[in-house]
């Protein structure tokens, strides 16, 4: 697309007769904003509907329900951290905590995806989008941005509360820090990573009907389903094909990423990522070519899709 | 710099055409473009604002072109779908002003022009309401004015009156009069019903088929030609050919002839020569042309008959 992305000034068309008079029609001669102020307006709009801000109060209870589970693991952690005194072990450690709530967040997503990019094919609203200042590429990505920010809510919010109440639960919060810094990194990497391949299953999922539920059901069968099947596939049958299946479940691909920014190998992580075998690099290449597949589908269903 | 201008614009489906090579150049001002259902007019509207592309062919809107600088256009563009499009769990406010901001409004800006906007269209006590609670007339109004929020140099209306009842109907013609006319925002109003055209319109556009019919002010349609039906008692040929070798267009339809005229219809020469072919003269009357003979032989003529009647 060729168009430019900064303001313009309006055009000079003439105005048809009549328009001499002023009874209370305000024209806009100010600036206009274009494509950047659209595709952000979409995002922070997507972004609250994800939370159900703005809505009825039953629009924010799922998502203020799954965040306060998500939350639960870290909050137990720093529970017996401040009951055990001078206890110094980890019973939720970072790089595991995508395995412990992985059915979180696949319901978060599960949730949230259909409600942000759903609703509009739902009641028709598309047409609307794309005869504005926004193409229908910059409408996928936005609101494909704006799923993964609302699951980074599920990922990187909770690994933070675990970090920064582990750090306020000791008795030199300085000393922690530093000698934890570099857990940072690979904490917010991790998030970023996850949260991004997570949403672009969803969204590329979501944006395939306007029924809320099909696209629910569809979310969860496909994390959960793929789960089960790279575990029969690795664990059970086990053989030197077979264990690629793992590359078709995202949160084995997210496990084996994890594992791998946090340690650098899979060994000693969870055992469906260390039955597999393949070094740690791999699942961040998947990531990566899962994230950019998923994010296509989005934007060509959206290219196509009949407005 | 012309409004909205086209050459050999094509939309081909597999099974049928629906604009066929069609070369139009609009100037500012209330456009009705009026053609039958199936006629293109949806199929148009869709291509200017680039929510389908064309087979072939190209198009402007004020001087942008729609399919390589759409973003930029859209900012100076308002769209009224004719289907529903609006979220039942927002606000008229809510959406109004997020759809400004779409068009590309600083968000301060968007909030004002909202609230200016649903004051014009009538919806200002309900605007905090959510949109799912509104009758369809209320509706009608959310959607003209978020086609109007941005100010627009052009809307594109889809048969804004689909679904009113006749007071709706009035009021919405009413509005969108005073959109044209007061607000001096240049109009293209697609719609089947003629007595629409005939209200609200200065120009019109008629296509049939994808393809452009005519082309002209409101006035230009009505007044140009007369026809004059005459009915005899016998077989009207020989009164056909003989007028015909006066130069005259005549269609023949069972005992009855449709003489076209332009001015003063030649009643004299038409009684003469009736005279002269032996034929008795059993009625002679005047019709003005209207909209809905511009559909005469076609096959939805039928179609558009009922839905208006406007014979004069």
């Amino acid at each position: 697309m060729p168009d430019a992305l900064d303001s313009t000034s309006p055009p000079v068309a003439a105005a048809p007769a009549g328009s001499v008079y002023d009874l209370g029609y305000r024209r806009y001669e100010g600036a206009r904003l274009g494509r950047r102020q659209a595709i952000s307006a979409l995002y922070r709009q997507s972004l609250r509907s994800a939370f159900g801000l703005g809505r009825t109060a039953s629009a924010k209870v799922a998502p203020a329900i799954l965040i306060g589970v998500a939350m639960f693991p870290a909050l137990v952690q720093l529970a017996i951290g401040a009951l055990v005194s001078g206890a110094d072990f980890e019973i939720i450690r970072h790089d595991e905590y995508y395995v412990i709530i992985s059915y979180i967040i696949a319901l978060f997503c599960a949730v949230v995806a259909p409600d942000v990019v759903g609703r509009d094919q739902r009641s028709r609203t598309l047409p609307l989008y794309f005869s504005r200042a926004l193409s229908r590429t910059d409408y996928a990505l936005g609101k494909y941005a704006a799923v993964t920010t609302a699951v980074l809510g599920v990922t990187l919010v909770p690994q933070l509360v675990l970090f920064l109440g582990n750090a306020l639960g000791t008795d030199d919060v300085r000393g922690y820090l530093e000698a934890n810094a570099g857990e940072i990194f690979p904490i917010t990497a991790s998030a970023v990573a996850g949260s991004m391949l997570i949403a672009a299953v969803g969204t590329a999922i979501a944006a395939q009907t306007p029924r809320r539920a099909f696209a629910l059901v569809g979310i969860i069968v496909a994390f959960l389903l793929s789960l089960a099947v790279a575990g029969i596939m690795v664990a059970e049958i086990d053989t030197a094909v077979t264990r690629w299946a793992i590359f078709a479940s995202p949160f084995s691909i997210v496990e084996g990423m994890t594992y791998w920014m946090f340690q650098g190998t899979t060994e000693g992580g969870d055992d469906l990522t260390e039955i597999a075998g393949f070094t740690g690099s791999a699942y961040f290449i998947a990531a990566i070519v899962l994230t950019l597949a998923c994010v296509a589908i989005t934007v060509r269903r959206y290219r196509r899709l009949q407005a | 710099m012309a409004l909205i201008s086209t050459a050999n614009l094509t939309k081909r489906y597999p099974a049928v055409t629906a604009l066929d090579a069609l070369t139009i150049e609009v100037e500012p001002g209330i456009i009705g473009l009026v053609g039958a259902n199936g006629a293109g007019k949806s199929t148009l509207i869709k291509i200017l604002l680039g929510l389908l592309p064309p087979t072939s062919g190209a198009a402007t809107m004020l001087g942008y072109d729609v399919r390589t600088q759409g973003t930029v256009l859209r900012q100076f563009v308002g769209y009224m779908p004719e289907h529903d499009c609006l979220p039942p769990e927002v606000s008229a406010t809510e959406f109004v002003s997020h759809m400004g901001e779409i068009s590309g409004l600083p968000r301060t800006v968007a909030r004002e022009r909202t609230a200016d906007v649903l004051r014009h269209v009538g919806l200002f006590e309900e605007r905090y309401r959510q949109i799912g609670g509104y009758s369809t007339g209320m509706k009608q109004r959310v959607k003209l004015a978020q086609a109007l929020v941005h100010d627009p140099r052009l809307i594109l209306l889809d048969e804004p009156t689909n679904g009113l009842d006749p007071q709706g109907r009035d009021e919405m013609l009413e509005l969108i009069q005073r959109v044209g006319r007061e607000f001096g925002i240049s109009i293209l109003m697609a719609t089947h019903l003629l007595g629409e055209i005939e209200r609200v319109c200065e120009d019109l556009i008629v296509i049939d088929g994808g393809q452009l019919v005519q082309q002209g002010t409101l006035a230009s349609f009505t007044t140009a030609t007369a026809t004059l039906e005459v009915e005899v008692d016998g077989d009207p040929a020989p009164l056909a050919t003989r007028l015909r070798s006066h130069g005259m267009t005549v269609e023949a339809q069972g005992s009855r002839l449709f003489v076209e005229s332009e001015g003063e219809p030649p009643y004299d020469l038409i009684l003469d020569a009736t005279v002269e072919s032996g034929l008795g003269l059993v009625r002679m009357q005047i019709r003005r042309h209207s909209l809905s003979d511009l559909f005469r032989g076609t096959d939805r003529a039928a179609e558009l008959a009922v839905a208006e009647r406007l014979d004069a």
